[in-house]
């Protein structure tokens, strides 16, 4: 008894307190610029990857010719890991001591990191900039909230499909043209070959799981002015969705094995050869390389609905921008020209194989290197892009469309049922972050 | 140290009597305790340590729980609201979030008994074995506590992977898919919380044992009794503080279990059958930077947790066993 | 050194069955330890392939020389070493202090005090650092190993206070009053008896706070911001981890170069756990 007396009076006072202390809030930052000096010390994240010498040299050349063109400014670069990102990001937006100047960030966190008040917008300052003419559209899409531009895209990452050329010249088929050639060369493997998956597909990969949607001309969300309205439960979602969950079963890629699969498994069951078919990245291209399937796999773009046409994909990739709390805006912006310049972005590609996004200079990389090509195909019939609302970050992370996908294909529920608690879940993130 | 030998066999040392488990209260009878400033003197640092770094940033997290608190008002960029319960109501008003709050219960108690039930078998069989094996033991259970656990929980999900993995195929399995069926991938997730905190437990339990004075153990094997019989009627009631304080701290750990079901079961599993709390608040709160309903969580998981501990310890004390 | 009558009166099929038993175990539990090692050394394209086997024909160190050509790889380790060291000692004492109080002496709030260390670890961490972020900013400590070490050792001392509280207890009382008849002062109670006989207790609980400060990962991205040079280990592990192409050999690789120091760490300590008490009172 004694027990909980004594602890109920420290827990009651902790609640009063909070109830009582608003007056004691807890702190927030001023994150707005403090002027615009045009010398000093520039200070710039960048992603650290896997192997980082190669792309080191790249932004050295950069920050080298940039030094030059700029006297007394000098630049100062920090390579943190990619997985450390959302920690470090937040908290340079809280301490400006500790902020950068520029960031390197994945654009599907821009409208984050937007409405968290940590990017400047450079909307005059990309439109006046002669290379920014280049840029693919949907690499514009991703560094646009709301009409404004909040940064530059360094790179972009497309999926298209991997297939396996000694299984299909063993059976006598051709790569599939349309979306139902696809399924239905995915199961006719999987019936010859039972010891492979047709097509590797996965409950949790939901960037190989849009372009099904998209292509049968469905949409994530439609734009209402202000904010976004989910469309994952409209007519023409739905097909897609059906589409990619009828892969799921024992004709293609048992449920039992491939709801749990994320992007990385799906890959790696292709790599490993258990997959005749996988949907992959550009970035996925040495993954593969290194596996057993190397030098008896080709790559061609993810058919669409009409016989010949492509599925329009997800258009990943990092964007450089400027954030609000810099000192030396200018400066910084230029700086942020030279990192994501065609010349750069073309260097980038030779050292660290990232697809540029100004459609010439991509077009210029994929002769040099052929098995980009498929890839540069996809983006040029037109990528997608995920919402550009602050509440994509909390569906992405909440799952909301791994669950939908894997509550169809376990046979918990309909198409229907789980589109419209999908939608559900997605308009309650949106209302919360408009 | 003759002093301590002389008082070890002095008769009648606490403990190494007939039924310790029924030890009558201590009196405050030594002249340390006379002195009222000493323990505060003692735990001085211990406070000023505590106070700054736990006890206010706890005291913010209740008060954070009350307002609207997301990354745009940390920022600076809006202004912070008071929001009452609304935290804490759209949480409960969530039917997820008692079904989650259910698993946690289930699996967190499977996971403390199995990691309380393995550690102390360990711990005694390490009593009774030479070195060599006694080391084998020790350096594998360490070894296991030591991997971070992102590494321990993906080399088990490869260990268990239906096409790569070489259990399957050790035990007959074909692909049989553990994190298919909820209970296989609770059951998966279990074994790897058992491997990486079970040492915990062991080498706890069995520092503790190595403290019971020789010839008490002595005493008991003399007599012919069983080792369940020595454990049950010796070790166990000489060990209580230290198993008091393992059951405690493994109750708190894996209620709180976070990276094992979000690694092994791909962030909750097929739609979401293997969320717990602490991985449920991640994907509501953390992930999307929503401190405020972050934080209703934390001040939820707290209460929870100090009611079980609080019915733990009444227990306890009912048995005779004082805080 | 350890209790040889004790051992002599276990009959001895039994000890063989039980010697047998906990080689089978260990085997058991270093089994995934063995598999985190060997896919470290496997190729690329083997570490998830269709034929697992527990062996390699074709070991590589291309895994190791990826985590050992990270930049400033030597200062993280440094770094991490001062950081984890700090904190054990710190909180090894700090907590023995703290558990005498409140083991050996009655006084009011006592309870409430030992429910309050309870408290402290039951809030999900991800919940506190951003009170405990502004708290470093303020204080100036983002960016340096300080903002390290002072959450970490708060964070270890409720549970070290918890654990030293039982072993300080299981040292009998009489003891204590023998040495105040034998004219020993407090303080030379508390240090020169007390203190090595809670010794294994100390041990333990710093196997403990040794290995959850060195494998944090949350306050080591959390406040160290802007200056790598102030990085732990866990940051040469994170470099390896990407949205859909994690590099496993990487990951294998580093998990196993941060296990190792841990496995130091702990044969230097494991014979004073194993002779700590039980030396002390045989002789």
């Amino acid at each position: 008894m004694k027990l909980s007396a004594r602890i109920a009076a420290p827990a009651a006072a902790l609640v009063l307190a909070g109830l009582t202390a608003t007056a004691c809030a807890p702190q927030t930052s001023d994150t707005s610029a403090q002027g615009d000096e045009k010398s000093g010390t520039l200070r710039v994240w960048l992603f650290q990857e896997v192997g980082n010498k190669p792309k080191e040299k790249v932004v050295a050349a950069a920050v080298a010719d940039f030094e030059k063109s700029h006297e007394g400014a000098k630049v100062e670069v920090e390579y943190i890991p990619v997985d450390t990102r959302a920690q470090r990001i937040k908290a340079a937006f809280n301490d400006p001591g500790s902020a950068p100047d520029l960031i390197e960030y994945g654009n599907t966190d821009t409208a984050g990191y937007v409405k968290d008040g940590g990017l400047a917008d450079v909307s005059e300052e990309f439109a006046a900039w002669d290379e920014a003419e280049d840029t693919d559209p949907a690499a514009k899409q991703s560094v646009t909230v709301g009409g404004q531009v909040y940064g530059a895209p360094l790179f972009v990452g497309v999926r298209a499909l991997y297939y396996r050329t000694d299984v299909f010249e063993d059976l006598g088929i051709e790569p599939p043209k349309s979306q139902a050639e696809l399924i239905s060369t995915a199961k006719k493997v999987h019936r010859e070959k039972p010891e492979l998956y047709g097509l590797a597909v996965g409950g949790a990969y939901t960037y190989g799981a849009m372009p099904f949607i998209w292509a049968h001309g469905g949409e994530l969300a439609e734009e209402t002015g202000v904010s976004y309205e989910s469309a994952i439960n409209s007519g023409k979602a739905r097909k897609g969705i059906e589409a990619y969950t009828s892969l799921f079963g024992d004709d293609n890629c048992p449920a039992a094995k491939c709801a749990a699969m994320g992007g990385n498994a799906t890959v790696t069951a292709f790599a490993s050869g258990k997959a005749a078919m996988a949907i992959g990245g550009d970035f996925s291209h040495a993954a593969v390389e290194a596996g057993s399937v190397k030098g008896k796999y080709a790559v061609v773009p993810l058919p669409g609905v009409e016989e010949g046409s492509i599925a329009p994909a997800f258009a990943g990739g990092n964007n450089i921008g400027v954030l609000r709390s810099s000192s030396h805006r200018t400066l910084a912006v230029d700086l942020m020209k030279s990192l994501t310049g065609k010349k750069t972005q073309a260097k980038m590609f030779d050292a660290m194989g990232f697809l540029p996004t100004y459609t010439d200079v991509r077009a210029t990389v994929a002769k040099r290197q052929p098995f980009v090509g498929p890839f540069v195909d996809t983006l040029g019939a037109g990528a997608k892009f995920v919402p550009a609302s602050p509440a994509w970050g909390q569906i992405d992370a909440s799952l909301v469309l791994p669950t939908m996908f894997q509550e169809i294909v376990s046979g918990r529920k309909d198409v229907a049922a789980a589109s419209d608690d999908a939608a559900k879940k997605m308009d309650a993130a949106f209302a919360d972050a408009s | 140290m003759t002093a301590i030998t002389t008082a070890h066999k002095a008769p009648g040392t606490a403990g190494a009597g007939g039924s310790p488990a029924r030890r009558p209260r201590r009196r405050p009878a030594s002249p340390a305790r006379r002195s009222g400033w000493t323990p505060w003197l003692y735990l001085l640092p211990a406070l000023v340590l505590l106070g700054g770094l736990l006890v206010y940033p706890i005291y913010q997290l209740g008060l954070i729980s009350f307002l609207e608190y997301t990354q745009a008002q940390v920022s600076g960029g809006e202004p912070t609201t008071f929001q009452g319960f609304g935290n804490y109501a759209t949480l409960f008003g969530d039917s997820q979030f008692w079904q989650v709050l259910l698993a946690t219960v289930l699996f967190a108690t499977a996971c403390v008994l199995a990691t309380l039930f393995a550690g102390c078998v360990l711990a005694v069989l390490l009593t009774r074995v030479r070195a060599l094996p006694r080391l084998a033991l020790m350096m594998a259970a360490l070894g296991a506590w030591a991997t971070p656990a992102v590494t321990g929980s993906t080399v088990w999900v490869f260990l268990f992977d239906p096409d790569f993995g070489p259990v399957n195929r050790v035990l007959g399995l074909g692909d049989f898919s553990w994190t298919y069926g909820r209970y296989s991938a609770f059951a998966l997730v279990l074994l790897e919380v058992l491997w990486c905190s079970f040492p915990f437990v062991m080498v706890t339990v069995y520092a503790g044992i190595r403290a019971i004075p020789t010839e008490v153990l002595e005493a008991a094997s003399l007599d012919g009794a069983s080792q369940w019989r020595i454990w049950r009627s010796v070790m166990a009631p000489m060990l209580r503080p230290i198993l008091i304080v393992v059951t405690i701290q493994s109750i708190i750990w894996d209620f709180k279990v976070f990276t094992q079901i979000y690694v092994m079961t791909n962030g909750g599993g097929i739609a979401g059958q293997n969320l717990v709390l602490n991985v449920y608040a991640y994907q509501k709160a953390f992930a999307s930077s929503q401190y405020s309903l972050g934080s209703a969580i934390g001040v939820v998981m707290l209460v929870i947790l100090l009611a079980v501990t609080l019915v733990y310890l009444r227990l306890v004390r009912r048995q005779g066993e004082e805080l | 050194m350890s209790t040889p009558t004790t051992r002599l009166r276990i009959r001895r099929p039994g000890r063989l069955a039980a010697e047998a038993a906990a080689l089978v175990i260990a085997a058991a539990v270093a089994f995934p330890l063995y598999w985190m090692v060997l896919s470290a050394l496997k190729p690329a394209g083997e570490i998830q392939s269709t034929e697992a086997r527990p062996w390699t024909l074709d070991p590589s160190l291309d895994s190791f020389r990826r985590v050992f050509e990270q930049q400033e790889f030597g200062r993280y380790f440094l770094n991490s070493l001062l950081v984890a060291g700090t904190v054990v000692i710190a909180s090894a004492l700090i907590a023995f202090l703290a558990a005498t109080a409140v083991t050996r002496f009655r006084f009011r709030f006592r309870t409430t005090l030992l429910i309050m260390f309870l408290v402290a670890q039951m809030v999900p961490v991800e919940a506190l650092t951003i009170p405990l972020f502004f708290l470093m900013r303020d204080f100036g400590q983002l960016n340096t190993l300080g903002s390290l070490i002072l959450p970490h050792l708060a964070f270890s001392l409720p549970f070290a206070i918890w654990m030293l509280r039982g072993f300080v207890k299981a040292v009998p009382e009489a003891l204590e009053e023998a040495a105040y008849i034998d004219g020993a002062s407090r303080t030379r109670f508390l240090w020169q008896i007390l203190f090595p006989l809670v010794f294994p207790g100390l041990v333990a609980t710093s196997v403990f706070s040794f290995i959850s400060t060195w494998n944090d990962f949350l306050f080591a991205k959390s406040f160290i911001i802007s200056d790598t040079s102030q990085s732990t280990l866990p940051m040469a592990l994170l470099v390896f981890f990407k949205p859909d192409e994690n590099d496993w050999g990487g990951i294998m690789a580093a998990s196993t170069v941060m296990t190792v120091p841990v496995l130091v760490f702990f044969v230097l300590v494991q014979r004073r756990l194993v002779s700590g008490l039980g030396g002390a009172v045989k002789d």
